[in-house]
């Protein structure tokens, strides 16, 4: 177990170092010039010799190998450089920005399991029944409605017709609840149906039917044996969903001036805030790789079936 | 590999780890409510939105600090009043030597910063001398590169000599920033403020009360103000950066008044106005809106062809259908709000015969079976560039493509980044671009001298103009002139020959918006673009 964790920590760093690589190919093909970039948000007139200066403070000037050597230096010491807008180091205004962005992220993964699971399971066990229909035509809604105008809607009815909840900011739980639903509704969406496939699924499964024709009782069937198993998927794809969350929260954070990372991020691409932008990506890269791990863990917890050979050699 | 009793209490464990960090982070953010509840009852509030953080306020440094917020604290020795008049504020008078190299200004009695320290002479030239420690970052401002140096005459008496004479010094010195003015206990020990401060204390109406980075900040009343104190007792600012959002939180009722440019959508504007519920006003124009036509380009080089394109689009028809009546089709390049700008110009009417006749006569003739004009075998082709994420400036480069096609000339969109933009248009590398003049207090000087001066490319632009050599003269002599009737004869000249010459062509005038709620009271349009608009605004509940 504990070789197996290393070693999934360790794949991490040539995937960091991809990731490094693509952003810093990113930047350099893009048409904006770091040194215009930073000048133009910092309200400087570019003439020449101001731009050959920050060419220079940049390391622009070196040949691209040296800056790539440089830049990924740079971030093993957690160095993400000053952003161009406001010339605070970008590491500490990111991680000024988290806290809100996971409460966000954590919250609407919450609110997701607690409704997709028993609604995802109530469906299967009571296939076609009409709590199943419901869950289907939730799920239609909640995959196919755009997340900023289920935020808009939101916000009209609860807080703008019915008055019961705040329009937008972060503060009390009563801010939380509009950002949380608009955020776990496609997950709802997705998880319910997936749990449902899967319960449908195992109860096709022999153990079923033995355990039935051993007299044991049905919810112990249902609750014990089956939901345990079946479950699995829907635990991957939240983790992997925990990612994307942390990440991409950027439309919420919008909608509902929620102070996150995200918001910060869609501030920087307005500025050209090349800084912040890399920080983002490779945050975001990280992020990815190391819930996946996590989510890879917890399966292996829940299945002990899933070899741990298995697993590395993949 | 786990017992089963383990395995439940160890997810029983995660799970409430994980719901505790939920509500940690809510029950903590509970007592940091931003105060809008507990001053409700008796104090006078307004609560407005803005899109972006209010910044560092710091008076001697740009983004991210907003200039509105920026003008709340900080106060300048002139104020820029409506039609361009300076007003004394934290100077009581000046005086101009005659050959407009030496100022010297009285400061006011009596005035004081917010922590209760004396604003005098000293203080103000301890401003000077930290913006001045960094004249790079301020190198677009006239004065800053005309200033050769300042001193202390007395305690409340403070002088400015210039290296050469420039009469728009006074207005520059009524920006917002950077020549505003920072109390002692701001400084940063070794007085470079361009690398932060330790304080925001100025001398302004109000005072920095609470602020939490992109959620709130709110402004109260400065107890030492020297002048007649604000009606209002609090300015609540919330950060809400999507526009849509801001609409709601207004019909809630949870925002007073939404400010600014372009801070609610054309949509949004029409749609509050016509509920009747609220009051929606229009500031007189703040700036123009003007097509580029780069002369460096030898088709644009001829008048007849600008003159044709002027005549071959329908202003009114576009600027009314695109911006649904919030800009104002314009015939003038400089509205005529600002100080040497109100002159009648002839308008440059619609109509296709006249183009297609400039078109004939300057040689572009169109092919029979073909839908582009040419002459000597090359077509009459031309590319305008556009900044990508502007939806305006989009659907009226789509509009002149489709109405010149009309009249033979063939035009290319080209969306771009705002900076390749900027930066092609610096460079003089581009047929036709969108352009903006600055607005008051910066306009009529700053326009003229970026038609003069290289690097913006305005001047570029007018490049292979005949008179471009005279024009840049008297740009000369009108910014370093002392005598008020021939700076304004030679405006007149100036601004003549540019309308003329139809290098800039006005498209339309853009306009401040505001919408408030009827309880909010004597509400007005600053005169100074930059400035914020509360001085005499009250609210009754």
């Amino acid at each position: 177990m504990v070789s197996y964790i290393g070693k999934r920590i360790l794949a991490i760093i040539p995937i960091v170092l991809f990731a490094i690589l693509i952003t810093f190919v990113l930047i350099h093909i893009s048409p904006v010039d770091p040194a215009e970039a930073y000048l133009s948000a910092a309200h400087i007139h570019p003439t020449e010799e101001l731009l050959a200066e920050k060419r220079h403070e940049f390391g622009l000037d070196q040949p691209l190998i040296v800056q790539y050597f440089q830049t990924v230096m740079k971030i093993c010491r957690l160095d993400f450089g000053r952003s161009y807008l406001t010339n605070e180091p970008v590491w500490g205004e990111v991680t000024a920005r988290m806290p809100a962005t996971i409460q966000l992220a954590v919250s609407s993964i919450l609110f997701a399991m607690i409704v997709s699971i028993p609604l995802g399971f109530l469906s299967a066990v009571y296939k076609n029944s009409l709590i199943d229909n419901f869950s289907r035509l939730l799920s239609f809604f909640g995959a196919s409605i755009p997340q900023f105008w289920l935020g808009y809607l939101l916000i009209f009815f609860f807080s703008v017709k019915l008055d019961w909840l705040p329009v937008e900011g972060r503060g009390s739980w009563e801010h939380l609840v509009l950002p949380t639903m608009t955020l776990s509704l496609a997950l709802i969406a997705i998880y319910t149906r997936l749990l449902r496939a899967s319960v449908l699924e195992q109860l096709q499964e022999s153990y079923v039917l033995y355990a039935r024709t051993r007299g044991i009782k049905e919810k112990v069937i249902m609750v014990k044996h089956v939901l345990k198993i079946a479950i699995s998927p829907v635990i991957t794809g939240l983790g992997m969903n925990f990612g994307k969350l942390l990440t991409g929260t950027i439309i919420v954070e919008q909608v509902f001036s929620w102070p996150g990372f995200g918001r910060y991020f869609v501030e920087a691409i307005f500025n050209r805030d090349i800084p912040v932008i890399q920080c983002y990506v490779l945050l975001a890269a990280c992020l990815f790789i190391v819930c996946n791990l996590i989510v890879d863990l917890v399966q292996l917890y829940m299945d002990p079936r899933i070899s741990l050979k298995g697993r590395t050699d993949q | 590999m786990f017992g089963s009793t383990k395995k439940a209490v160890l997810l029983m464990v995660a799970v409430i780890l994980l719901l505790s960090t939920t509500l940690l982070g809510c029950t903590k953010k509970e007592t940091e409510s931003n105060g809008e509840n507990k001053a409700a009852s008796a104090e006078k509030v307004i609560t407005l939105s803005w899109p972006r953080d209010v910044g560092p306020m710091n008076p001697h440094t740009y983004n991210p600090s907003q200039l509105f917020a920026q003008s709340m604290i900080y106060e300048p020795l002139v104020s820029y009043k409506e039609g361009g008049k300076l007003e004394p504020y934290l100077a009581e008078s000046w005086s101009i030597s005659k050959d407009g190299k030496e100022y010297t200004f009285k400061l006011r009695q009596n005035v004081k910063f917010s922590d209760g320290t004396p604003f005098n002479a000293a203080i103000v030239k301890k401003n000077f001398d930290a913006v001045m420690k960094n004249p790079k970052l301020h190198s677009w401002l006239g004065v800053i590169n005309a200033l050769d140096k300042t001193e202390v005459v007395d305690e409340q008496t403070f002088k400015m000599t210039l290296k050469e004479p420039y009469y728009p010094a006074l207005q520059d010195l009524a920006l917002v920033r950077p020549v505003r003015f920072l109390g002692e206990a701001g400084f940063p020990d070794d007085g470079d403020t361009s690398k932060g401060l330790k304080k925001p204390i100025g001398t302004g109406p109000w005072v920095l009360a609470e602020y939490k980075k992109d959620e709130y900040a709110v402004f109260t009343r400065n107890p030492n103000y020297w002048g007649e104190s604000p009606k209002i007792d609090k300015v609540t600012v919330k950060i809400i950066p999507d526009a849509e959002t801001r609409v709601m939180a207004f019909e809630k009722g949870e925002l007073d008044l939404i400010y600014g440019e372009g801070a609610i959508s054309m949509d949004s504007f029409n749609q509050l106005k016509e509920s009747g519920k609220y009051v929606t006003e229009l500031s007189d124009p703040v700036g123009t809106r003007s097509l580029l036509l780069n002369t460096s380009n030898e088709k644009l080089a001829d008048l007849r062809v600008r003159m044709a394109l002027q005549h071959g689009f329908n202003k009114q028809a576009m600027v009314e259908g695109i911006t649904l009546g919030l800009e104002e089709k314009a015939d003038n390049i400089l509205s005529k709000n600002f100080p040497y700008t109100n002159m009648d110009v002839q308008q440059v009417e619609y109509n296709v015969e006249k183009a297609n006749a400039y078109l004939d006569e300057a040689g572009w003739k169109l092919p029979a079976g073909k839908t582009v004009r040419e002459k000597d075998g090359q077509p009459l082709e031309l590319e305008l560039i556009y900044d990508k994420t502007d939806p305006i400036q989009k659907a009226m480069a789509e509009t002149m493509q489709a109405e010149w096609g009309a009249i033979g000339v063939k035009l290319n969109i080209t969306g771009l980044e705002l900076t390749v933009q900027i930066k092609r248009r610096k460079a003089g590398e581009f047929d036709l671009d969108f352009w903006y003049n600055y607005g008051a207090p910066y306009d009529p000087h700053s326009f003229i001298n970026v038609v003069a001066e290289k690097g913006w490319g305005v001047s570029e632009a007018h490049s292979h103009l005949s008179m471009k050599q005279e024009l840049d003269q008297q740009i000369k002599e009108t910014l370093a002139s002392t005598d008020e009737a021939k700076r304004e004869q030679l405006y007149n000249s100036i601004l003549r020959t540019l309308q003329d010459q139809s290098v800039i062509v006005p498209v339309s005038y853009i306009k401040k918006t505001v919408v408030y709620q009827k309880n909010v009271k004597d509400f007005s349009f600053p005169a100074n673009r930059d400035e914020h608009p509360f001085y005499g605004i009250s609210i009754s509940k």
